[in-house]
């Protein structure tokens, strides 16, 4: 598998001596939109920084297109649109202003600024300028930036920072159109799993700087089920314990349910019946803490 | 070829900015001021034939003393201000350093539309000088003036203006791209000038980056280096872009 993005031990320490990130080793396949994902201060930012040249790299080895960005960094960075932490663009220009300066660095047809701003939704701002632009417009404006010179690579850090419910629909519906549609590649990051577990196809956690998980959606998912937790509700949750034991389980009793980790989902139904046939009534069997948010907070959590 | 694309998308960042104003009012201001009051004094260039020099020289140099000591160093030193902190302000420094182009680029880029600014002031301000010439005589004395413009001298003595100025652009250029705060390089700047003026005496005033134009209207003085204020100002405009270069390309943060 090609990465388009990889890190090796990559370590980086602020100048008052804390360490912010440890050996983290990213693998951003090429064509994958991946999720970036940890809270705040987790240290995405500082990461995503690092690979953009934006902060002084300390220890570790960084390759963007299997090159290293480091010899290769202005190759590489005509092939990255990026957009990191707050929109970065000239106030007392418009829109089209805003784009042609970029233009005539990435020396891309000039068309391409009526083609991004009109997929962006800016193409009617006319002579508005750009600092009276909502922060929504304004996060809009900077992902036209970031796409104005056809990128083979996105960097996106958290891009739906401002924008309303409809906004990050669209956000998330035109990434998802770049990815399939052109091929790009896209690496994005949030603090909010839910707001992205229907974009991404691989997952990056981050927390205190440490790469805690990194893997497809899929494997995501094969960890929250052998994560979840049944919870079943009876009429006499003391023989129910003792039926569940019988097969080979280790529930527990908690308040007015027994609980047990789940491990498939054809286990919730051989229980079930078990349980109906031993002439308990189930009033609820059900599975807690299995959203994808939840595995995020657990793996966070510890 | 990159650094004219870079150069270029430097110079449609100073669009309407107040750079591009200042640069065109501040190069009108004393012209303007020249033609009121010789209108109210009801004297033109015209009048200064038979004062032994040429009608030209004579107001250009009136216009150059009183722009060079104070009016365009403190020009400079907003307009370099503005054009480099108009990255901080804007929190555009990460989007300049993700564009595919060398730092060197992007520092020598930013530097040259700032010295086109400079340029483009001085350009304002000589046509500003001849018109406030013409204007004059046409307002006095209902006729054009008497001589022809020495095309030759004025040319010579804007390059040696334009010599003068480099070390102040180059010294502001250095703390803008230094520090965040718009009013650190504004306030520097305006304290050394003022003091700069009031240590115009002193022998060792050339230390001061801001003084090369204040000694260009001493003419003959002598400095303990031996060395002419105009190689002086060179040299001293090469060691501090050096330094600020260094500034630059050494900084672990770039956005």
């Amino acid at each position: 598998m090609s990465y388009c993005v990889e890190t090796q031990n990559l370590n980086h320490r602020f100048s008052n001596g804390d360490q912010v990130l440890f050996d983290i080793d990213m693998k951003v396949p090429s064509g994958s939109i991946y999720g970036f994902l940890g809270p705040n201060g987790a240290g995405k930012t500082t990461t995503l920084r690092l690979l953009l040249g934006l902060l002084s790299k300390q220890s570790g080895t960084i390759k963007i297109f299997e090159k290293d960005f480091d010899r290769n960094r202005i190759a590489i960075l005509g092939q990255v649109g990026s957009m990191i932490e707050s929109p970065s663009i000239y106030a007392h220009l418009t829109a089209q202003e805003n784009l042609e300066l970029l233009q005539k660095i990435y020396q891309c047809p000039k068309s391409r600024i009526a083609e991004v701003l009109e997929v962006v939704g800016l193409g009617n701002t006319g002579r508005k300028k750009a600092g009276k632009f909502s922060l929504g417009m304004k996060q809009r404006l900077s992902i036209a930036i970031a796409l104005l010179h056809q990128p083979s690579l996105l960097v996106l850090d958290e891009p739906t920072n401002g924008l309303d419910p409809n906004g990050i629909i669209e956000v998330r519906e035109l990434l998802k159109k770049l990815n399939k549609e052109q091929g790009i590649s896209i690496l994005i990051s949030s603090h909010l799993l839910m707001e992205i577990e229907k974009l991404v196809t691989h997952v990056g956690i981050i927390h205190r700087g440490k790469l805690l998980f990194q893997g497809t959606l899929g494997d995501l998912h094969v960890k929250q089920n052998q994560d979840s937790i049944l919870s079943i509700e009876t009429n006499d949750n003391e023989r129910a314990m003792q039926i569940i034991s019988g097969m080979d389980f280790k529930p527990t009793h908690r308040e007015q349910a027994v609980e047990l980790i789940l491990t498939d989902k054809q286990s919730i139904a051989n229980i079930n019946k078990k349980l109906v046939e031993s002439g308990l009534d189930v009033y609820s069997v059900q599975i807690l803490r299995n959203d994808l948010e939840s595995i995020f907070m657990d793996l966070v959590k510890n | 070829m990159s650094f004219i694309h870079s150069l270029q998308s430097e110079m449609l960042k100073t669009r309407r900015t107040a750079a591009i104003w200042m640069s065109f009012i501040g190069g009108f201001f004393i012209p303007i001021i020249y033609v009121m009051y010789s209108t109210y004094k009801k004297e033109s260039i015209n009048s200064l034939i038979g004062s032994g020099m040429n009608i030209w020289r004579r107001h250009f140099g009136w216009n150059w003393e009183n722009m060079a000591p104070f009016l365009l160093p403190a020009g400079i030193i907003m307009a370099s201000s503005l054009i480099t902190q108009m990255e901080y302000k804007n929190n555009t420094w990460k989007q300049l350093h993700t564009t595919p182009q060398s730092y060197t680029t992007v520092f020598l880029a930013k530097f040259s539309a700032i010295l086109i600014l400079t340029f483009q002031f001085f350009l304002f301000f000589n046509i500003g000088i001849i018109l406030s010439g013409v204007i004059s005589c046409l307002i006095v004395d209902g006729k054009m003036p008497e001589e022809s413009i020495p095309v030759w001298y004025y040319l010579k003595e804007n390059l040696k203006y334009f010599i003068a100025c480099l070390p102040i652009l180059a010294i502001q250029y250095l703390i803008s791209l230094r520090f965040k705060n718009f009013l650190v390089s504004i306030g520097v700047g305006l304290i050394m000038l003022i003091g700069t003026l009031i240590a115009a005496p002193w022998q060792h005033v050339y230390t001061s980056p801001y003084s090369y134009p204040i000694i260009r209207l001493m003419p003959g003085r002598e400095f303990p280096t031996g060395l002419s204020p105009h190689v002086m100002a060179i040299l001293y405009f090469f060691l501090l872009m050096a330094i600020s270069f260094l500034i630059y390309i050494r900084r672990k943060e770039k956005g």
